[in-house]
């Protein structure tokens, strides 16, 4: 089994650690715009993360990176990703892979579309358990009737023979779950798994993958724009902005003390009504077109001081905080 | 069950398509002028052979009727007689249908051979050179004329180079036999394709002799049906590759290989047959260009030489034969989606 030794009193790397992390857009020659400039995340074992942020703020991209599938123009500037301390960018494409899947997994929104038509789910869910072990078709295809089960799929057995327009998307969400976690990864992204999904059921994928990814002792990192949705599933959140991370803590501390006024604004936006009115934070996300000598939100913070407009050498956050 | 009903209603639907296609081709062929009277019995005939010539084939007779007398024939399975070859139309067709058969089917093969798999390396790897290369060839297939393709390959492979045979002119072109199709005499006839019945045979001299004469008319179609294939394989093929199951199954680590064959392939050639089932319907009713610029005597060249004889009913048979092989290739291709694809069966 693979049971996971307590975590040590002595510090030991975090199972990701994100630094400084840059990543550019190029067209021909020239790099047009930098939509990642230099973020830094830490991710512990065992530990849920939610990574907030409106769109455009870089959340995909972010996972992107990790797993190594930067869409097409997108070049890392600076930065590393370690995983479990192991260096990912730079690392060959076959030890790259090999890690898929196995140590990281990713589930991303609209499952239906994420698995494919013309095979059967439970032979799709076969085959990435046969991709990294040495479990034949008989033992992976039973293994993957056990993982429908657990996922809550009901008459497991004939439903891994259907494809994936006989399934519901509730269904096909717990499909695609089962799919990320059958060769128990230590971490799991799920980039915004429950857009699109009715409210009652996205309350119920979230406390699938809660459980799922607990009783396995990884860890997940959540990304959502819904603040609500970090709160209430994770211990640890990262708001994003304009392809930085603002301020990262335990949820609760982020959540209730805001320390970057950027958080707090986009509480207020969530909150419910307020004298009547929905909250807008004015203005507009800021078009990374090359590096930022001053805090991105300076133009729309309701605190900016003049030393917000030189961080040039300073790791963001705020300097208010 | 389910197919079964299926497939008898597109049977029905296939009835009255082909009734829909008679009529058209029978008021067309008898409305154009000239009196196919005279044809026969020569212009120098006298008005009272003329006329009983034009009552014996029934041309004096209102149009509806002589239409209705045609349905009424070819319901007990009879599509006239040719005066020109002065054969029943169905032992016409029979000695030239096998012909186009075995061309048609030989340029299809040939066609899929090379526009499927390039197709497929054009779309994993864009804007390299396989894929220019790709784009250059599926270019000239679909902008050059059939049968100019055709008379370069003639002029290069037989005018300078003398690898090819030259295209043999029937001596007896209304000979039940075709006789085009080998120097030598056919093979002993079995499927009436002499490539097929020269190995049935095992008579390799004729089976190479076959080969040789059928070489340049499958090649110049198969450029010209494999060019429309391999943009359409490079379409889907690109779609699907970019679509998101492909980036799921990449990011749990699914090996490229399987990603290819497994994941991708089946997704593309779902559409594509649709498009073989196409280019096969047209390759089967007789492909008119190239069977005349290599006196192939298959349907097409029968079509052409009788309509320019004024010889109706081998015109109106080869039309409905065309019509038919049309309909039934994609009856057939529709059949087999329906067992293939998973999202059909529910």
């Amino acid at each position: 089994m693979t049971g996971r030794p307590a975590s040590p009193v002595t510090e030991s790397p975090p199972l990701l650690d994100i630094e400084n992390l840059t990543v550019g857009f190029r067209t021909g020659r020239e790099t047009a715009s930098i939509p990642l400039q230099g973020v830094n995340l830490r991710v512990p074992r065992a530990t849920r993360m939610a990574l907030v942020g409106e769109s455009g703020s870089g959340k995909s991209l972010t996972a992107a990176a990790v797993i190594g599938m930067l869409p097409k123009g997108a070049e890392i500037l600076a930065g590393s990703i370690r995983l479990d301390g192991e260096e990912m960018l730079g690392a060959s494409k076959q030890r790259i892979r090999d890690l898929r899947g196995r140590q990281i997994a990713i589930m991303f929104q609209n499952p239906r579309a994420s698995l494919n038509p013309v095979l059967t789910v439970g032979g799709q869910i076969a085959e990435v358990i046969r991709t990294h072990s040495d479990a034949g078709r008989r033992e992976s295809r039973r293994q993957a009737i056990d993982l429908l089960d657990q996922m809550g799929v009901s008459d497991a057995r004939r439903r891994a023979g259907d494809y994936v327009h006989q399934y519901s998307g509730g269904m096909a969400q717990r499909a695609a779950l089962a799919m990320a976690l059958s060769c128990r990864p230590d971490l799991l992204i799920a980039d915004e798994p429950t857009t699109g999904l009715d409210a009652t059921l996205q309350q119920q994928v979230l406390e699938l993958v809660v459980e799922q990814v607990a009783t396995r002792g990884a860890s997940l990192l959540l990304i959502t724009h819904d603040i609500a949705i970090a709160r209430q599933t994770c211990e640890r959140t990262a708001v994003m902005y304009a392809g930085r991370v603002m301020e990262s803590g335990p949820t609760a501390s982020v959540t209730e003390r805001p320390a970057n006024p950027y958080t707090g604004a986009l509480l207020r936006a969530f909150a419910t009504v307020d004298e009547g009115r929905m909250y807008a934070i004015p203005g507009t996300v800021p078009t990374l077109l090359g590096p930022l000598s001053e805090c991105p939100f300076a133009n729309r913070c309701p605190d900016v001081a003049d030393e917000c407009r030189d961080i040039e050498d300073r790791e963001v956050a705020c300097v208010k905080a | 069950m389910h197919l079964a009903v299926y497939v008898l209603r597109r049977l029905a639907y296939m009835l009255v398509a082909l009734f829909g296609v008679s009529l058209i081709a029978f008021v067309v062929t008898r409305v154009l002028p000239g009196n196919p009277a005279y044809m026969i019995v020569g212009v120098m005939a006298d008005e009272t052979t003329v006329a009983a010539v034009t009552e014996r084939l029934g041309l004096d007779l209102p149009i509806h009727e002589q239409y209705f007398r045609y349905v009424q024939q070819l319901a007990s399975g009879d599509l006239g007689d040719s005066w020109r070859t002065r054969n029943p139309v169905t032992t016409d067709i029979g000695a030239r249908w096998p012909a186009t058969i075995e061309l048609g089917t030989t340029a299809l093969i040939l066609a899929l051979a090379w526009s499927v798999p390039f197709g497929i390396i054009s779309a994993l790897r864009r804007r390299s050179i396989s894929d220019r290369l790709a784009n250059f060839i599926s270019g000239l297939g679909v902008s050059i004329p059939e049968f100019w393709l055709g008379l370069i390959l003639l002029l290069f492979f037989f005018g300078a180079k003398e690898w090819a045979p030259a295209p043999i002119r029937p001596l007896l072109e209304w000979a039940p036999a075709p006789i085009g199709r080998t120097l030598g005499s056919p093979p002993a006839h079995t499927t009436g394709l002499f490539t097929v019945d020269a190995v049935l045979a095992r008579d390799w001299e004729a089976f190479r002799t076959a080969a040789h004469q059928l070489i340049l008319p499958a090649a110049t179609l198969a450029l010209v049906v494999g060019a429309p294939l391999l943009r359409v394989t490079r379409g889907f093929m690109r779609e699907t590759m970019s679509s998101h199951h492909i980036r799921s199954a990449r990011a749990l680590g699914v090996p490229e290989r399987s990603i290819v064959l497994r994941h991708a392939l089946p997704n593309v050639l779902l559409p594509v047959s649709t498009m073989v089932a196409i280019m096969y319907g047209y390759l089967l009713g007789g492909t008119v260009l190239v069977e005349f610029v290599f006196a192939w005597p298959g349907i097409g060249k029968y079509a052409i030489d009788s309509i320019s004889a004024s010889d109706f009913a081998p015109v109106l048979a080869a039309v409905l034969l065309s019509a038919l092989s049309y309909l039934v290739v994609y009856l057939v291709m529709d059949i087999l989606h329906f067992m293939i694809d998973p999202r059909t069966r529910t």
